[in-house]
């Protein structure tokens, strides 16, 4: 579609500029936000039961090292400026560079993201179709009862429950980790256990964003049920598959479309819960413990990843659904 | 001859409505000022010599590992988690609602910025911040609602801006503003009236979002250890998984949990109802 194209690159670029001051700020008020409490770093890392008679010369050569040497400003010039240049910094704690321990766990949010947009997609169209096509019958209002129910139950709640059921009472997969602690040695089997370790926080994931879909599919298949072509194509006796998918589901799509951008967001921000319950090592536990933790850096580091990719998926989503939009 | 309806409802209809809206409201509020004066006579929620004991009649939901009776739990969390939920709600309504004011109001820069300020908020993934701030003091009760109600208005300006621009370019107000009322008045007897449901719609969802994030936030161990909610007592249960106690600890504050927003969300379906049938359209 050569057509779409100047539009499209004018959206994007459009949307680029807001983007990168929301990021700048971001990243700005977590460097200037620590350091307007009392304390800082060196002084939670000196409190201890051990007392070190340190010196007024290596106290101030230890800071210098850490980077809390100087005024607020300055320390916070100086942050970004690394960060700018790739350098997120050193987390004490897992005695790691900040970039390799974060490079380590997004793999497998990802893994648990993209499990779960396709899991929620077709449960939520298949759901709302079949509720929204006949809306008032036994089917419509068993299905709406069912969501309403699922609606109320908040994801941490929902993950507790998955890992209670079929981790615990009935132990069929497995209820913490990402891998055995050995991993096989056959590729293909390792691909199974890492599949069968996803399932449950892939569908605990899901189950936030697929009672959202629901409703918003159901009330536009209700829309698209009373447009004329539709009554045409039942009047001639169009029904079963090829009502649902052809008809409905493909009218749908544009609506799934618009959604998926924040939704992916979503998905990355309700992973903390889902990945610290089913102790899966992704980017969400990595931050739940470093705020349990205190290691800065390494939250720091995690909060700007994690901002970056939503707010390029976001970007990339929107400027998508404008050049859309504006083609009709 | 009969005189049109405006929308659905006649202007009587309106009326018994927010009539009975009003009747039920007070009566919740009786209600909720019963259940706090009960919970102050409750038995004090402290550690005890029999830990993890089943439900019994000593203790009827049983009790947790230090021993604390679980249903003086629930009951003691129950006014701090419902009524967190609703100060919350209310103070992101409320800033909300001024700053769409200022937005419908002010045409120029401010209305603008607020416009860009709320846009930014939507991109950033609330627990983002609320991590970022949780890190470096654990809130408590006053906290949450300061952090929660200051990282969810940004949802509830872009449809209070539509609502009160449509109402203010309105035919009734015009013609009432051309027989010399006072803004005042206006705002009162005619922009008031119809924003009510619309509003009322609004709180609710602001109340589901902040019982997930109350809970969810205690859940995770980041509020004040001394606020009982019951996200913090699905956490307690969470180290018990494997032993038959989750069934007294977990169950109960769970069910509490979705109860009560089953009942929000319900609530908040008939109120989006009724706001679409008095403004004819969807939110």
């Amino acid at each position: 579609m050569p057509a779409m194209n100047p539009t499209f690159a004018a959206y994007l670029l459009r949307g680029l500029a807001a983007r990168l001051v929301v990021f700048g700020l971001v990243f700005v008020l977590m460097s200037v936000l620590p350091r307007l409490l009392p304390g800082d770093t060196f002084d939670s890392l000196m409190a201890s039961d051990l007392v070190l008679g340190l010196d007024a010369g290596t106290e101030a050569a230890l800071r210098e090292r850490m980077g809390l040497s100087g005024g607020l400003w300055q320390q916070v010039g100086a942050e970004t400026f690394a960060a700018l240049r790739g350098e997120l910094g050193f987390s004490l704690i897992h005695g790691a560079p900040v970039a390799d321990i974060l490079l380590g766990a997004l793999p497998w949010t990802g893994l648990l993201v993209m499990l779960a947009v396709p899991l929620f997609l077709a449960m939520g169209l298949a759901t709302g179709i079949e509720a929204g096509r006949a809306p008032g019958s036994r089917m419509d209002r068993a299905i709406t009862l069912g969501m309403s129910v699922l609606a109320s139950i908040p994801s941490f709640v929902m993950a507790v429950f998955l890992l209670l059921l079929f981790g615990i009472v009935w132990p069929v997969l497995p209820s913490a980790g990402a891998e055995p602690v050995i991993p096989a040695a056959d590729p293909l089997e390792r691909l199974v256990a890492i599949a069968r370790h996803a399932l449950l926080p892939a569908i605990a994931l899901s189950t936030h964003e697929l009672v959202r879909y629901f409703f918003i599919l159901r009330s536009e298949t209700i829309l698209v049920s009373r447009r004329a072509f539709l009554f045409n194509a039942r009047a001639r006796g169009i029904g079963g598959w090829r009502e649902r998918c052809d008809y409905f589901g493909r009218n749908l799509m544009a609506v799934v479309f618009a959604r998926l951008g924040q939704s992916i967001a979503t998905l990355l921000s309700a992973a903390l819960y889902v990945e610290v319950i089913f102790a899966y090592p992704g980017i969400g536990r990595l931050m739940y413990q470093a705020v349990l933790d205190r290691d800065y850096p390494l939250l720091r580091g995690a909060i700007a990843v994690l901002a970056i990719l939503v707010l390029l998926l976001n970007w990339i989503f929107d400027a998508l659904t404008e050049a859309r939009a504006r083609r009709g | 001859m009969r005189l049109p309806r405006r929308g659905r409802g006649g202007a009587e209809e309106m009326r018994f409505r927010f009539s009975s809206g009003a009747c039920f409201s007070a009566a919740a509020l009786a209600a909720g000022a019963v259940f706090l004066a009960l919970v102050m006579f409750l038995p004090p929620y402290v550690t005890g010599p029999d830990t993890l004991s089943p439900p019994g009649r000593e203790h009827w939901l049983g009790t947790n590992d230090i021993g604390q009776d679980v249903l003086t739990g629930l009951l003691r969390a129950a006014p701090t988690t419902v009524g967190l939920a609703l100060i919350i709600a209310a103070s992101a309504l409320l800033i909300g609602f001024l700053l769409a004011a200022i937005a419908a109001g002010l045409r120029g820069l401010a209305g603008g910025l607020v416009l860009r300020i709320a846009d930014v908020m939507e991109i950033i993934p609330s627990i983002l911040i609320l991590l970022l701030f949780a890190a470096w003091v654990k809130p408590d009760a006053w906290g949450l609602v300061l952090l929660i109600a200051l990282t969810t208005w940004h949802d509830d300006v872009r449809p209070l801006r539509a609502i009160l621009l449509r109402e203010l370019s309105r035919e009734n107000v015009a013609l009432a503003r051309l027989m010399g009322a006072s803004w005042p008045y206006l705002l009162v007897r005619h922009v008031a009236p119809a924003l009510w449901p619309t509003l009322a719609a609004i709180y609710v969802q602001n109340a589901v979002q902040a019982v997930m994030r109350v809970t969810g936030l205690s859940f995770l161990g980041l509020v004040d250890p001394r606020l009982l909610t019951w996200g913090g007592m699905i956490q307690d249960a969470v180290d018990y998984l494997h032993e038959p106690a989750w069934v007294w600890l977990l169950l109960p504050p769970a069910f509490c949990l979705s109860a009560f927003l089953f009942v929000l969300l319900g609530i908040g379906r008939r109120l989006e109802e009724s706001a679409a049938g008095v403004r004819g359209q969807t939110l």
